[in-house]
């Protein structure tokens, strides 16, 4: 990896990791909360037990993702374009999948969780989920999405080494015109 | 300075080959490293000879790379060359193509009937009847007898000749260092009867013409090859492995006591370990591959640029082991050993990579191409559009580019299958230390390592995970445009040979 490369992950991982704990709770707080509090919800309490147990687990598995991508990038020797764009379908691959495994997080942090152990996050007796309501579930997976943008797209736009500087998608067109 | 090359017959149109290889290696140079312009003049009786053609083939293909660059390029392929063309001693004779039509027996016997019997008595029938367009089949007298009735006096005047002297005569008058080096075998039958003939023929002409200046040297090719098998009863007369070493004895002796007129400098080169040929009278049958005595007979004509060429007559070379050549038995081999590994390295990586890149670049959005190829938006536009230009780069689908490209390709395959079997073609209980064979084939594999293409001391010294086409292709796209000398087909190729080593 060139040096900038260097300097580019380190600042997008800061950039994620200030986005993921600190940005976005704001944000939950204070900008989007008519759409996540249902009925007996405590905001405060969801963003701790449940949104960001959630998140954090989402950040640590883009995290790995993104390792794994440069580890790969790094080791491999292709021969040819053919075989750099091979790793293409492979990233939408670990992309979708982050994605998917992210509204698994929110379910399982905001439902399954409490479902399991037979405990109610709110103060509703038999409620053993965080009410959230529609637009608030539509919020959290555009967040997701949102999230594995910052957390894997970027990184792997800015630091994909060698011959793979330009496979992930989008990169031609931002990096490739120089 | 300009440097006019003759090859004479088989063996010298092989080191005509070799020649071309070094100067697209960009080993022909001045004292001031800048390349000669390089006069390329084939001298061979067999016009179907296989050894002509390949020949012929090697310096047309550099030429018509070397025009299609049109100087776009720093490094890659920058010497000029010229071809002069194929000269047959027996144009001169009117048609004829027999020692007795040449030498017309009637004629002869009712003007000087001596020396019809001189004729008769050094000439056997069989000899005076065989038919020389698959050239003088080994035998020196017949061949010295058809050279002998040459006059450059009145070659010069039209023709082929008339080209390369005027052309001799021009730089000379213009003050630039030339030479005429000669390049033929003394125990065949062209090389070794024509090659001394020329040389006191162009002494001769040098003199009349008050050229004194210009130096005419000759590398001397002794024998370094067998036949495997010989001509049947009907071959009719023959080149014969036996006859070579009584061919070169001859040959040496009037060197010794004539060459001096001659020439100004030889290079004597042979092997006492043979390659091992098929037997072959001449003609397209003769497809001997190339040897590593024919780079060091090219080797002398670089030698002789040099100006320490100036003191001792003859050169011979020897090597350090019995029984294998490596980089320190070539001469200058910190200099010709990169030069040749270069080239070598960039006709691997061309071909079995960077053309294949090209072509299947054709297949694809330019878009979708770049995005596995980083290191093509430095040469061509990266949006694809076709036949527009958008900051000096072209399409890559440009037609003039790819015409270039497939120049380059034709050359370069030329350069690896002479590196093929240079390092290939060493005859038996010898080997090389030099190049690795296998790896300087031409294949759609995409090779990418390139560490053992060259071995010995001037393969590359960096480390050999990253010695792979994959690295250049990095390195190039890291290069910032300041250091691109030109763009497209050409940038890239100029690119590469400045990255290949």
């Amino acid at each position: 990896m060139r040096n900038t490369q260097y300097i580019w992950l380190g600042i997008s991982v800061m950039c994620g990791i200030i986005w993921v704990f600190l940005g976005q709770s704001w944000l939950f707080l204070n900008i989007f909360p008519g759409l996540l509090v249902g009925p007996g919800l405590n905001l405060e309490e969801y963003l701790q037990t449940g949104s960001s147990p959630s998140f954090t687990i989402l950040w640590f598995s883009c995290l790995v993702a993104l390792f794994i991508w440069l580890y790969v990038t790094t080791t491999s020797r292709p021969r040819n374009g053919d075989e750099v764009r091979q790793m293409q379908p492979r990233w939408w691959f670990a992309a979708t999948l982050l994605v998917v495994l992210g509204w698994l997080y929110q379910l399982l942090f905001s439902v399954f969780i409490w479902q399991v152990r037979g405990q109610s996050p709110t103060n509703v007796s038999g409620m053993n989920y965080f009410p959230i309501p529609p637009a608030g579930w539509l919020l959290l997976m555009v967040f997701v999405i949102f999230d594995v943008i910052l957390l894997f797209w970027l990184p792997t736009l800015l630091a994909s080494p060698k011959t793979f500087r330009l496979v992930v998608p989008g990169a031609v067109r931002l990096m490739g015109g120089r | 300075m300009q440097l006019f090359a003759i090859g004479v017959g088989g063996s010298g149109a092989k080191c005509l080959e070799a020649l071309t290889h070094l100067h697209a290696c960009g080993l022909l140079t001045d004292t001031n490293g800048n390349p000669v312009r390089l006069g390329t003049f084939l001298v061979e009786p067999d016009q179907e000879s296989t050894l002509l053609t390949r020949a012929e083939t090697a310096i047309e293909r550099y030429s018509k790379m070397h025009a299609s660059l049109n100087k776009k390029t720093t490094t890659f392929a920058r010497g000029e060359l010229r071809h002069y063309g194929t000269w047959s001693p027996l144009s001169s004779s009117s048609g004829a193509i027999r020692l007795d039509q040449i030498f017309s027996r009637p004629v002869l016997r009712t003007q000087a009937a001596g020396l019809a019997s001189l004729f008769d008595c050094l000439f056997p029938p069989e000899e005076q009847s065989a038919d020389l367009v698959v050239g003088f089949r080994g035998r020196p007298p017949i061949g010295a007898a058809v050279m002998s009735r040459v006059s450059l006096a009145s070659e010069a005047q039209t023709g082929q000749w008339q080209q390369l002297l005027g052309d001799v005569k021009a730089a000379t008058g213009g003050g630039e260092t030339t030479i005429i080096h000669l390049f033929g075998s003394v125990f065949g039958g062209t090389g070794a009867a024509g090659v001394p003939t020329l040389g006191q023929m162009l002494k001769n002409w040098l003199r009349d013409e008050k050229l004194l200046s210009v130096r005419v040297n000759a590398s001397l090719l002794l024998p370094y090859f067998d036949f495997e098998g010989q001509g049947e009863e009907d071959t009719g007369v023959h080149a014969e492995a036996r006859n070579f070493q009584l061919n070169t004895d001859a040959a040496l002796q009037h060197l010794c006591a004539r060459g001096q007129s001659c020439f100004d400098h030889v290079y004597l080169i042979g092997s006492d370990i043979k390659a091992r040929y098929g037997f072959s009278i001449g003609g397209r049958s003769q497809e001997n591959a190339a040897h590593l005595v024919e780079l060091l007979a090219a080797l002398g004509a670089r030698h002789g640029l040099q100006p320490a060429a100036e003191t001792g007559y003859a050169y011979v070379i020897s090597r350090a082991m019995q029984n294998q050549i490596t980089w320190n038995d070539i001469p200058d081999n910190e200099v010709v050993g990169v030069g040749l590994a270069r080239g070598a390295r960039f006709a691997v990586a061309w071909l079995n990579n960077f053309s294949l890149e090209l072509d299947r670049a054709q297949a694809m959005p330019m878009p979708k191409f770049l995005s596995g190829a980083p290191w093509s938006r430095q040469f061509f536009q990266p949006n694809g559009q076709d036949n527009e230009f958008q900051g000096g780069r072209p399409s890559i689908r440009n037609v003039d580019e790819l015409n270039l490209k497939a120049t380059i390709d034709s050359y370069s395959e030329t350069l690896l299958q002479w590196f093929y079997q240079l390092s290939a073609n060493t005859g038996s209980g010898f080997s090389q230390e030099i190049f690795s064979p296998d790896l300087l084939r031409r294949n759609s594999s995409h090779e990418n390592d390139l560490a053992m293409v060259v071995r010995g001391s001037a393969r590359p010294t960096r480390d050999s995970d990253s010695d792979t086409v994959e690295y250049i292709k990095v390195r190039i796209d890291d290069m910032p445009k300041e250091q691109l000398t030109s763009r497209g087909v050409a940038g890239l190729a100029d690119t590469l040979w400045d990255q290949a080593y």
